[in-house]
């Protein structure tokens, strides 16, 4: 899969990072291909449009545009102009939040509301057994199994405080640095924005040892998905 | 007032319809009284293992399209005179019955003046029509799986359908066919790890017993006599009526006598 186009998306918004220098004509089918995809998951909503990466004129942007309208269900409301100093503009707000928050050391909510989907929740209690499938455009707690041939999309993070065997699928709208923690990690298939992960063909020889088992969380590291115990060194590292 | 009993698992060939007679037969000899409906239309098989083949004249399918009156399609067991079969037909396909048809045909025997107290539902594989026309009307479900992946991620899917369908936590768990010298050798799943995965409420487990394979082709259930199967099978009916029985020592062949005390002690 080429990656020279990305989407990345919250709730009221999705931007579309360009990557490489392809010619406009190439880009389009690009652009074409990755929303023909990912169509199902958008869903139907109405959104507002950004591109990153490269300089568009107005009417490449309007021609991109048309591209996404045809290929998904989407309702592109506005396209949105991303400043160039954008980057530093979101470091600065980051900043000032975390100060806040340090000033604030009871306070442990998290005020940010421009991360959309990864810093809400839903909370689904029972165990999601083979065929079921749990989506949201939010992060997911799963207070329960999840079973082989269970399956969860979110595009946030992902968090089963009990025996995850089934798929799963974090930060489905792009987003990196969305993790998985599960109590016992046994999952058939981990993916995480563009990277899959799956589980090793040899038997599964996990006699029911319970008490040995770790909570384990899984991330993408330099393009690859990485299953860790979950201590406190790896949680400092946990960008939400 | 008569509770429904659906007995299902999704995959086939893991014992449906061998758990139906046997339970049917089982609570029939415990003095209920019971009615078995065969859903699984097209391919019906409890009458065979019944052994009552050579007495349909009338079925389910007649019985919908109102060609006949139930009465008339009940078969009454020759052993058992508590016990009545009302058989499918063999000639149609499961879109001959609806949902609503089941669940009219549900309330007529329901509200039948002599009553019959339980009504056992033997559910084709699958999920599709059968399943859904086997299922609209029943109050609590039997979950029919063996010690193999593959019959477990089927009765898993089954479960996730039940509990759509409001019967969540009226869903017991029998774990049929298990081999406890594979199980000591850790060659199978035992019933704990089955049901690390299902979760449900075990209200048995049914070893893997040849003596099931001469009584299904005799046509005579084999609940109530002394192999483990037969033991095993009158333990989960004795369960369903809500006694409490231990569970066997699937083990070996050793303590029969202990174990038939127990029996009649639990029976009593």
């Amino acid at each position: 899969m080429s990656n020279t186009v990305i989407i990345k998306g919250n709730k009221h918004g999705i931007t579309v990072v360009l990557n490489g220098d392809d010619s406009f004509a190439d880009l389009k089918n690009s652009v074409r291909e990755k929303f023909r995809q990912s169509a199902a998951f958008f869903g139907k909503a109405d959104m507002a449009l950004a591109f990153e990466g490269r300089f568009l004129s107005e009417d490449q942007q309007i021609q991109l545009m048309e591209i996404i309208q045809e290929e998904t269900e989407m309702n592109i409301l506005c396209i949105v102009d991303l400043d160039k100093d954008r980057d530093a503009l979101f470091e600065a707000a980051v900043k000032t939040q975390t100060e806040l928050q340090e000033e604030m050391p009871g306070t442990t909510t998290a005020h940010n509301n421009n991360a959309g989907g990864t810093s809400e929740g839903l909370f689904y209690k029972g165990t999601l057994r083979s065929g079921q499938v749990l989506e949201s455009e939010t992060s997911v707690i799963v207070l329960g199994d999840v079973n082989p041939g269970g399956r969860i999309i979110s595009a946030g993070n992902v968090i089963v405080l009990g025996s995850l065997r089934g798929n799963v699928f974090a930060g489905a709208n792009g987003d990196e640095h969305a993790f998985v923690v599960a109590l016992e990690m046994n999952p058939m298939q981990i993916k995480i924005a563009d990277v899959i992960a799956r589980s090793s063909d040899s038997a599964p020889k996990k006699k029911s040892k319970n008490k040995g088992v770790m909570p384990k969380i899984s991330f993408v590291e330099d393009g690859n998905i990485y299953i860790e115990e979950l201590t406190s060194d790896i949680l400092e590292d946990i960008r939400i | 007032m008569s509770e429904v009993i659906v007995v299902t698992s999704g995959k086939g060939g893991v014992g449906k319809t061998t758990t139906t007679a046997n339970i049917g037969t089982g609570l029939a000899k415990l003095g209920k009284k019971v009615v078995m409906i065969d859903t699984d239309t097209g391919l019906r098989n409890l009458d065979v293992v019944l052994g009552l083949e050579n007495r349909i004249v009338y079925n389910l399918v007649d019985v919908v399209e109102g060609n006949c009156r139930i009465k008339q399609a009940l078969i009454t067991d020759k052993r058992c005179p508590k016990l009545y079969l009302l058989p499918t037909a063999q000639t149609r396909d499961k879109s001959a019955v609806t949902p609503e048809q089941m669940i009219k045909l549900l309330d007529e025997l329901k509200s039948d003046p002599e009553g019959f107290d339980y009504i056992i539902l033997d559910c084709p594989a699958g999920i599709e029509q059968g399943f859904q026309n086997a299922i609209a009307g029943a109050d609590r479900a039997l979950v029919i799986t063996t010690p193999e992946v593959s019959a477990i991620r089927d009765a898993d899917r089954i479960v996730g359908l039940l509990d759509a369908h409001g019967l969540k936590d009226h869903e017991d768990l029998i774990v049929n066919r298990i081999r406890m010298d594979m199980v000591n050798r850790g060659e199978m799943m035992s019933i704990e790890d089955v049901n690390d995965i299902l979760q449900l409420n075990v209200i048995g487990a049914v070893p893997d017993d040849e003596n099931i394979v001469v009584a299904t082709n005799k046509g005579q259930p084999l609940v109530g006599d002394d192999s483990l199967a037969g033991q095993a099978y009158m333990n989960i009916c004795h369960r369903i009526i809500g006694e409490e029985v231990p569970f066997l020592d699937l083990n070996g062949k050793g303590g029969f006598f202990k174990k038939l005390s127990a029996l009649f002690k639990g029976g009593k």
